[in-house]
């Protein structure tokens, strides 16, 4: 379960204080599948920083299976992100020089996981996400925009995490394989108990999922999902 | 993929740019590397002209060197004055005798060749030397120098059409040490050496090829005026003139010459380099000015061989430069590498790596392309070193060879030339020059290992500094631009 109490990331830009997220708190059950829809620069992306530990908030707090990331040392940020926390970006982050493999491997490795058996799951994320056996080892910058985004999701999945954030996981797919990526993360968070956060534009795709957010000047609202009334989010 | 992969990769990634580094890298290490192995080989002759040369001083009378001069001679009294100064470690006293073929003696006695000025054929001056006479015959021809420096007037070019052909003197030289007239333990070829020093033995040492032209081995005897030698021992002095010599036992050729108790010279041992100028002139002081010139045999070596240290110090000092320069070159490439690939570490840390993993893949990263420019700098080295070691010998000591070339050539033919003093003297003191320009720079595989090695040491400390920055790089980094 994913707790967000308050939180808040402030900048500043000369005299100014900019909050991208603002007071934001909502909680998330273990294995629900939750979207965030906003406009360009809405924080949307900020506030996924904040949850996966990249970023540390100037207040508030992430509770996670309930542990508090406030004040957890950066080694053990670390250990949190390697361990339970899986990431899709929107411009992929891919390692350019190495093979869709060698991405997919990475967070394996440094999981501590034998050579042989993150080759072996290496190889079976990139048969989930529809990559051509062929270009398993072509390296990134040989790949189409398409396939850097399912290596990207691939990569994700890779250590089995608890929670998935995902920011415009469908954008650079076309209908049928964003139709399969949606079905793989729906089923990751039904069969695997998977918990899944997704940044989207896509209305599509923001409809099949449990909960839907709207990140709006920084604050967050929960809109009604399939027959759900509209609610605020903070609860 | 392995870190170490990773790194190797990644050292490949841009390959102009890992050119470009390896080159200027390959130059630093090389120049590093040349620099050592200079070091070295002037090191090594260093210690060879230090061990060819030690710590000997020599004692002649005042006024006299050899059978040249004039003065007093010296006596065993003094001897035991000398033993006594601080630093003193040996005294050896050596009685130099000139021997003539008893046969052609008595010829140009015959034929009234005799009467030349400062003693004849016992040569001008001979403040100490005695002319006896020998049943051996000279291995060396007189030949123009021989019978110019022997010409009755003691000048040059007077030989007389009428007169017979002349013959070389043998050098006899008693001493007190089985030595030489430098103070250098004498190489025997052949049989022992005489024993008890300190006896009026009947024992002599032959230089090999004195031996040979009177066809005298070990076990043979000959004579010295009337008294019977038996040759027990065979030297190689390294010189034509150095082997016409013979050499008895001290009380020996003071008995042959009946001067007891008279030196021709002494041969005084220090007990470190250090010490040797303070010891001379300690020496000079208490056997008196007037009395005994003490001389150091190694002064133009001395100041070779301080000439040879400033080099090595150069050398050194070139190589710690060119090491810190390769040092800083990867230091520099690696801050780069590193502020380029912010948004990569920062991916490498979103998705869970240590930061001692991220460090030690650009560390790994830094010492493949010191890898690669030390196996280009070896070969630069192994080639240009030899050139690099006598450019920096030759511009440094161009002064002292000079300086030693003008002394070292009048000593050599002091030694070389009839007159002269004793056999061997002229060898370490008249080769200096050449000494100090055969300085031979060979890359050896030991040297080239070891500066390599001290050029990982410091790519490794070079490449900790920017594998530390990375530990500072925020994983947020991996959003920058999205």
């Amino acid at each position: 379960m994913i707790e967000v109490k308050n939180l808040v990331r402030a900048f500043k830009s000369g005299d100014r204080t900019i909050k991208p997220v603002n007071d934001v708190s909502f909680e998330l059950e273990q294995g629900t599948l939750a979207s965030i829809v906003g406009k360009s620069g809405s924080g949307k992306s900020t506030l996924l920083s904040l949850l996966g530990a990249l970023d540390k908030p100037t207040s508030g707090d992430v509770v996670v299976n309930g542990v508090s990331l406030a004040g957890m040392p950066d080694g053990k940020l670390t250990e949190y992100r390697r361990r339970d926390i899986g990431f899709v970006f929107q411009q992929f982050n891919l390692i350019p020089n190495l093979s869709a493999l060698d991405n997919v491997m990475l967070p394996m490795e440094f999981a501590g996981i034998r050579k042989s058996a993150r080759s072996q799951r290496a190889r079976e994320l990139l048969e989930q996400v529809q990559l051509d056996p062929d270009k398993h080892v072509r390296r990134i910058n040989r790949l189409s925009g398409g396939e850097q985004q399912r290596v990207a999701i691939a990569r994700a999945l890779a250590n089995e995490p608890k929670l998935i954030l995902a920011d415009e996981p469908t954008g650079n797919l076309d209908e049928q394989t964003g139709e399969h990526i949606i079905e793989l993360l729906s089923s990751l968070s039904r069969d695997h108990n998977t918990t899944i956060l997704v940044v989207t534009h896509d209305r599509s795709l923001a409809n099949k999922t449990d909960r839907r957010f709207r990140l709006q000047q920084g604050k967050l609202t929960e809109e009604p999902a399939r027959n759900r009334p509209a609610v605020p989010a903070a609860v | 993929m392995s870190v170490l992969a990773r790194s190797v990769g990644n050292a490949f990634r841009n390959k102009v740019r890992t050119a470009a580094v390896v080159a200027v890298l390959a130059v630093a290490i090389g120049l590093a590397l040349a620099m050592l192995v200079a070091n070295q080989a002037v090191g090594a002759k260093v210690q060879e002209l230090n061990a060819s040369v030690g710590t000997v001083l020599t004692v002649n009378p005042a006024g006299g060197q050899g059978f040249e001069g004039g003065g007093e001679p010296l006596t065993s009294e003094q001897a035991a004055t000398a033993a006594g100064v601080p630093n003193v470690t040996a005294v050896v006293g050596t009685k130099a005798l000139r021997l003539r073929n008893a046969a052609e003696a008595a010829a140009q006695a015959a034929a009234g060749q005799t009467g030349g000025p400062g003693g004849g054929q016992g040569g001008p001056g001979g403040q100490s030397t005695t002319t006896l006479t020998t049943s051996l015959t000279a291995a060396v021809d007189a030949g123009s120098l021989g019978n110019r420096n022997q010409a009755g007037d003691g000048t040059t070019g007077s030989t007389g059409a009428t007169q017979p052909a002349r013959t070389l003197p043998i050098t006899a030289t008693g001493i007190g040490a089985e030595v030489d007239s430098t103070g250098k333990a004498l190489e025997l070829m052949e049989g022992t050496g005489l024993g008890d020093y300190a006896a009026d033995s009947a024992k002599a040492l032959l230089g090999t090829t004195l031996a040979e032209k009177n066809n005298l081995k070990v076990g043979s005897t000959f004579t010295i005026n009337s008294k019977t030698f038996t040759v027990a021992g065979l030297f190689d002095a390294g010189t034509t003139f150095g082997n016409n010599a013979l050499y008895v036992t001290l009380p020996a050729a003071q008995t042959l010459a009946e001067l007891p108790g008279e030196l021709s010279t002494m041969i005084v041992t220090v007990n470190s380099m250090e010490n040797v100028d303070s010891t001379k002139t300690a020496l000079q002081s208490a056997l008196g000015t007037d009395k005994a010139d003490v001389t150091q045999g190694q002064r133009n070596l001395e100041t070779a061989v301080s000439s040879l240290d400033s080099v090595k110090n150069i050398s050194l000092v070139a190589f710690i430069a060119a090491l810190g320069t390769a040092g800083l070159i990867i230091l520099l490439i690696m801050v780069m590498l590193v502020r380029e690939r912010r948004r990569e570490i920062g991916v490498l840390k979103a998705i869970g790596a240590p930061n001692r993993t991220i460090g030690l893949q650009f560390v790994l990263e830094a010492l493949v392309l010191v890898a690669l420019g030390s196996v280009v700098g070896a070969a630069i080295a192994s080639f240009a070193s030899g050139s690099i070691a006598s450019a920096l010998v030759s511009s440094s000591t161009g002064t002292t060879t000079a300086t030693a070339g003008q002394r070292g050539p009048g000593l050599a033919g002091a030694a070389g030339g009839f007159p002269g003093g004793v056999p061997g003297q002229g060898g370490p003191f008249g080769g200096a020059s050449q000494l100090l320009t055969s300085v031979t720079a060979s890359a050896s595989p030991g040297v080239i290992a070891a500066g390599i090695a001290a050029v990982f040491g410091v790519a490794i400390i070079g490449a900790l500094v920017p594998a530390l920055l990375t530990a500072r790089i925020r994983p947020i980094e991996v959003l920058r631009g999205e």
